[in-house]
């Protein structure tokens, strides 16, 4: 079993609980043994980081000093921006030796651990697409998704800047790809999966943010996908909770279930609706639960 | 006529913008034709800094530049012009910077100034590694901010005579297609130079001497063809441009054997003598069979990681994605390739011609401050300090005039003679000509010229011309975005322009500055030959005649560094 | 080598679209702007595109290969190529096709001048008519935003205006940035009320696709960042955008969690929030919408809290703030193999010397002075040979 340090952000301990009971569930089955991090705030997003960003940079050393003390080398995130902030404070950090000193200092004048640059970032996607994640996924999706044809949607931030996230190539990723096979369903392609579901705008700018969402979701319901899964939580906000608001754009009813990732690995694994919690989505994900009981 | 201004200024490099702005501010009506949209002009691609007397980095006054200038013309650059430049410099820098160009400072906040080729104090004020790029983007806001007219993607072709006087310029739309004709009560060219003449260059698609092309065939004398400066540090094999910045942060120049060569011919100087003096030296150690693939080595290895991400990286990117080597680890290959045209088109030092209305500036023009060779960092100084002159220069004799008048007969010309290139079919493509003019060029009047050489190439560019005017196949036959048409037209001058080069190339019988002959003139000869060379069109080829150098302050020394 | 092609062809009189595919012999080091000229040289004349310096500056050749904005003349095709790959070249995206691989930048330009692009000078007189005295250190704030080039790649796959094709989009916007973080400007504060209207700094969707695409490292998403940073800094505050962000530090510092029922009404105000309310039942329905009380605090909240105030007392605040991060993030720009430990000197590399020296003499740089004196020490080591000769 791997021990790393949990942070699950903002979304799914609230509004994405989903998320996280799907997620503490199937950990174990895939070698994972989760150290959850108790004393951690939100990252911020790209809000902090736009609005205050010294504030950003403390509140990402803060999480990240948590996660060092859990003695782990991995903090594991299941959100891309979570993933694409922390791993840019971390960065920052760890090569600017002035800038760790002052933010180190901070830390410790408010009482929290020091900051030393001992734990690495990574998204569960990445723990679990290649080597023994990725063997023990295999494994261990034995119910299989039965030749479902599940749309990737990767999301920006897992994805771009590709300097600071490094895992895949931006351009051609492949990792939702091969987790989709590896639990038996059938990857679908279509251009948007690389692109933006407008979720940081969809308040402030909800016409633009429409705009971008009606492509994942238009493009993987004509290529035939029977469910969406995506790695990050603000994502499945956008195409599962927005979904209805395409209504009034398109007159088409799209009702295209939209998975977290751990749910998609979940249910291929066996998971109970207990853990799953299918319920808490918009979209009923009722035809993908009847297909794969057929 | 599509239309007409008081200044039309044709390029819209720094030369060009400048000229254009100044003309603005002094209350002329301007149209800039381009043929490219005006930060893509060359311009853009100079790196390592512009020249001014400032004193910031030591000891320095106007005196000094104009005497290391002029030493560095081989006291072939008209001293009056070139006291003009370093005098008026420092003043055109603190006016760039004012208006906004971000340079590289001092720790006190002042501009900083690094050394550069056969300059006696450093005073090369710079932006990292990217100060042409630092100075089009400063020069294009100005000319938004002034709303002046441009006309981008527009390929000036002909310029209108008429009545003893310069009247305008005949374009064919790039965009659009079709030929437009512009009036102009003055015509400023600033079209760069032509270093595309040659296989090895830094230069540009773009730098077919369009300008230059445009005045000789209208009889308007060009001044000291022969003098193409080569640069000593271009990329192997692309013959992209690595700033002789590097050397003057210390980079060194080695042959395969690791060393330093430039000792044993600029003992003093080293890697950062006079440009001339470096490509004959690289020149010389290549032949002997010092060098690798046809180049020497620019180490820069021991400035070491974070001096050259600082202050170097343009270069360094370049490197790698050009030469594929990373300069922290290896040493580059560069070898002197063809950069910079000293000659141009003769004008005085208000950038006028002899042709009334027509002005130029820039590297089209051979005022001349540069002479025989030109220092670093002076190119782009020029542009400013003389592309304002004559900008200014411009406008003052528009708004004293009144009149435009272009004959109908011009545009039905130029349509009549495009109809007949269009319409050519079973004949080569422009590039099997433009190819051979590049390698021949590069073999018989490259770093060293021989007579041999010299007068086979003149035979061969008599060939070529007949070559180009049996006609060359242009496959697009369209309106829209016909670059086919464009760069036919382009090769055209650049043969025209390449027989002015040989026939003063191989009539001048002395070396002077980048004009070397090793073998029959190995030396300068101030008596018979401290003058200019003028070439002069004469419906069929280039006639030469000379005119006298204008000495003020230094009388000529030998010239060592 | 061989190299396979295929280009996307648009001819706008007739508005046909064709994808050619052309087969060609390329050199090794040939770029793809080297290939496209093969192309139209030998093989057919009518292809269409930009380009000028040949050498990243000009920013002439942008254009999409496979999807994505590239410079033609910095992209080596051996390895794109080298397995057989055969890309498609296509024209740059969200501006209009004039012909095959030439888009009308008039959109573009279009939106470079309403960002008023040029220093537009306060009352401050540089002293005695000579520079303006700017350290280094304030100059570089808007370094990256000054490498900008033009070319129109970030602008090509920037999804906010693919939406919205009024977004005035990441080049104006970080050209925006250049002037709005120039020490000589007189005018940030219009500057940053402009760029708060609807098309400006809050309809980017942060997609950062633009930093991506950028051939010249400007980072335009970091440049709008910036902005929003500096609006909010000197309290415009209006837009929706800068109330949502607004927010989430107001959540961090009392509850340390998103407070995320209250975000709707304190980004969209009351009266808007309400409309939204048959929606908000949708996702009430589901727990999407956590009720407020009792609120989701976060252990350990009040070090978050002394965080936020001591943070404030650094003062480090607005691009500055952003900007601070910049020095790590240019060792991602400029990665070498410093931590491989590769010695550049290593046994067997070449060693420069003098001719009068023997050829074991490293010389070392002397603040830029290397030719004038012969500094004979590699900086920071024990000098080979002292001045005055012995060992």
């Amino acid at each position: 079993m791997k021990q790393v340090a949990y942070y699950k952000g903002c979304l799914a301990s609230l509004s994405a609980k989903e998320l996280d009971t799907s997620t503490q569930a199937l950990a174990p089955k895939v070698g994972l043994e989760l150290v959850e991090l108790e004393s951690v705030t939100c990252c911020g997003a790209g809000d902090i980081h736009e609005a205050e960003p010294d504030y950003y940079l403390h509140l990402n050393a803060r999480i990240l000093a948590y996660a060092e003390q859990t003695g782990c080398d991995t903090l594991m995130t299941i959100c891309n921006v979570c993933t694409l902030n922390l791993r840019q404070a971390n960065w920052q950090l760890k090569n600017d030796d002035n800038l760790r000193a002052r933010v180190s200092a901070n830390l410790e004048t408010v009482g929290a651990p020091p900051y030393d640059g001992t734990v690495d970032v990574k998204h569960l996607l990445w723990l679990i697409a290649e080597g023994d994640g990725f063997e023990r996924l295999k494994t261990v999706a034995h119910k299989g998704l039965k030749g479902l044809k599940v749309a990737p949607f990767y999301g920006c931030q897992i994805l771009r800047p590709s300097k600071l996230l490094g895992f895949e190539d931006p351009d051609q990723p492949w990792s939702l790809e091969a987790i989709i096979e590896a639990c038996g369903g059938e990857p679908i392609d279509y251009p948007a999966k690389i692109k933006c579901c407008g979720f940081p705008i969809i308040q402030a700018r909800e016409e633009t943010a429409l705009g971008e969402l009606i492509q994942p979701i238009e493009q993987a319901s004509e290529a035939g996908a029977d469910a969406i899964v995506t790695p990050c939580p603000l994502c499945h906000l956008s195409l599962d909770a927005w979904q209805s608001k395409l209504r009034k754009q398109t007159g088409k009813d799209f009702a295209m279930p939209i998975l977290h990732l751990s749910q998609l690995i979940g249910v291929a694994a066996g998971l109970e609706e207990s853990e799953l919690k299918f319920k808490r989505h918009v979209v009923s994900v009722a035809p993908v639960v009847e297909k794969l009981e057929a | 006529m599509e239309a007409t201004h008081d200044v039309l200024v044709v390029g819209a490099g720094c030369a060009g913008m400048r000229a254009a702005i100044e003309a603005h501010d002094a209350g002329a009506d301007v149209g800039v034709i381009s043929k490219l949209h005006p930060t893509r002009s060359h311009s853009g691609a100079a790196e390592g800094g512009i020249n001014a007397a400032l004193g910031n980095a030591g000891d320095d006054d106007p005196e000094k530049h104009t005497f290391d200038t002029v030493k560095g013309s081989d006291y072939l650059g008209d001293q009056d012009g070139i006291e003009i430049l370093c005098r008026e410099a420092p003043g055109d820098i603190y006016q760039l910077e004012h208006w906004g160009a971000f340079f590289s400072r001092r720790d006190d906040g002042k501009l900083a100034q690094r050394p550069f080729g056969a300059a006696g104090s450093p005073r090369t004020v710079f932006a990292a590694d990217i100060t042409g790029h630092v100075l089009i983007q400063v020069l294009y806001e100005q000319l938004v901010k002034r709303d002046i007219t441009v006309y981008e993607e527009f390929f000036a072709w002909q310029l209108v005579e008429n009545d003893g006087r310069c009247q305008g310029v005949i374009a064919w739309d790039l965009v659009n297609g079709g030929l437009k004709t512009f009036g102009g009560k003055t015509v400023v060219l600033c079209t760069g130079g032509q270093g595309r003449i040659y296989r090895v260059t830094t230069n540009a698609y773009a730098c077919t001497g369009d300008g230059m092309a445009m005045a000789l065939r209208l009889g308007v004398p060009l001044k000291d063809m022969e003098f193409m400066q080569f640069h000593p540090t271009t990329l192997y094999p692309s013959g992209v441009l690595l700033t002789e910045g590097c050397r003057g942060e210390g980079a060194y120049l080695i042959n395969k054997d690791g060393e330093r060569f430039m000792q044993r011919y600029a003992p003093n100087a080293l890697e950062l003598a006079s440009r001339d003096v470096v490509s004959r030296s690289e020149t010389t150690e290549i032949e002997a069979g010092r060098g690798i693939n046809g180049s020497v080595l620019l180490d820069m290895r021991h400035l070491g990681a974070e001096r050259i991400i600082e202050r170097l990286p343009g270069s360094r990117e370049l490197s790698m994605t050009f030469a594929g080597v990373d300069p922290i680890y290896d040493p580059v290959p560069v070898r002197p390739g063809a950069h910079y045209h000293m000659g141009g088109v003769d004008t005085d030092n208000d950038g006028a011609t002899e042709l009334t209305g027509l002005y130029a500036a820039g590297e089209t023009a051979c005022v001349s401050v540069h002479g025989a060779n030109r220092l670093g960092g002076n190119s782009l100084m020029e542009t400013i300090t003389f592309g304002r002159r004559a900008g200014r220069a411009a406008a003052e004799w528009a708004l004293s005039h009144t009149t435009i008048d272009v004959p109908t007969s011009a545009e039905a010309d130029a349509a009549r003679e495009l109809g007949r290139m269009l319409d050519f079919s079973g004949g080569e493509r422009p590039w099997q000509i433009r190819q051979d003019l590049g390698s021949s060029m590069l073999d018989n009047f490259g770093v060293f010229r021989y007579a041999d050489q010299m007068a086979q190439q003149v035979d061969y560019l008599e060939e070529l011309k007949e070559r180009f005017d049996r006609g060359v196949v242009i496959e697009d036959k369209g309106d829209v975005f016909n670059t086919d048409l464009t760069s036919a037209i382009e090769l055209g001058f650049c043969i025209d322009l390449a027989r002015c080069m040989l026939q003063a190339g191989l009539a001048r019988t002395e070396s002077r500055g980048a004009h070397s002959r090793p073998r029959d003139y190995p030396d300068r000869d101030d008596e018979n030959w401290m003058r200019h060379s003028i070439s002069r069109w004469n419906g069929d080829g280039p006639e030469l005649s000379y005119k006298e150098v204008r000495v003020t302050r230094f009388e000529p020394m030998e010239r060592t560094y | 080598m061989d190299v396979g092609l295929k280009i996307w062809r648009f001819n706008r009189e007739t508005g046909d679209r064709e994808l050619r595919e052309y087969e060609i012999d390329a050199p090794e080091e040939a770029t793809l702007l080297d290939c496209l000229d093969i192309v139209k040289d030998k093989h057919d004349g009518s292809l269409a595109y930009r380009k000028s310096c040949r050498m990243m500056i000009c920013g002439s050749c942008g254009m999409r290969m496979d999807g994505g904005a590239v410079l033609a003349c910095k992209t080596r095709i051996y390895d794109v190529v080298k397995d057989g790959h055969v890309p498609t070249i296509s024209a740059m995206g969200n501006l209009p096709i004039i012909k095959d691989l030439v888009v009308d930048m008039a959109p573009f330009w279009a939106k470079f001048r309403a960002v008023d692009p040029y220093l537009r000078p306060g009352y401050q007189e540089p002293p005695h008519g000579k520079e303006h005295l700017i350290s280094p250190q304030r100059m570089n704030v808007i370094h990256k935003e000054a490498l900008c080039i033009n070319c129109g790649c970030c602008v090509s796959e920037c999804n906010a205006m693919e939406s919205d094709p009024r977004f005035l989009g990441p080049q104006a916007l970080a050209k925006a940035m250049r002037f709005v973080g120039d020490p000589r400007d007189g005018h940030k504060i219009d500057r940053l009320e402009t760029l708060n209207d609807e098309h400006g700094i809050w309809e980017c969707t942060r997609c950062y696709f633009c930093n991506e695409r950028c051939p010249k490292g400007v980072d335009p998403r970091d440049a709008i960042a910036k902005l929003g940073a500096e609006s909010m800094k000197e309290g415009i505050e209006r837009d929706m955008g800068a109330k949502h962000a607004k927010w989430f530090v107001h959540s961090a510092k009392t509850t340390g969690w998103l407070r995320e029922t209250e975000l709707v009404p304190k980004t969209q105000g009351v009266v808007s929030a309400i409309k939204q309310t048959k929606f908000a039942l949708g996702l009430l329905k589901h727990g999407k919408v956590p009720p407020p009380f009792p609120p989701h605090v976060a252990e350990g909240v009040g070090e978050s809290r002394r965080l936020y105030d001591l943070v404030q007392d650094q003062g480090v605040r607005g691009y500055d703030a952003i900007v601070q991060g910049e020095r790590a993030l240019a060792k991602l720009e400029h990665m070498h193999d410093e931590d491989n430990g590769r010695d550049p000197f290593a046994e067997g590399t070449l060693r420069p010397y003098l001719p009068d020296e023997k050829p074991e003499e490293i010389g070392g740089a002397n603040e830029g002075m290397g030719s004038l004196t012969q500094a004979d020490v590699t900086p920071g080591e024990e000098p080979t040979r002292k001045p005055e000769g012995g060992a």
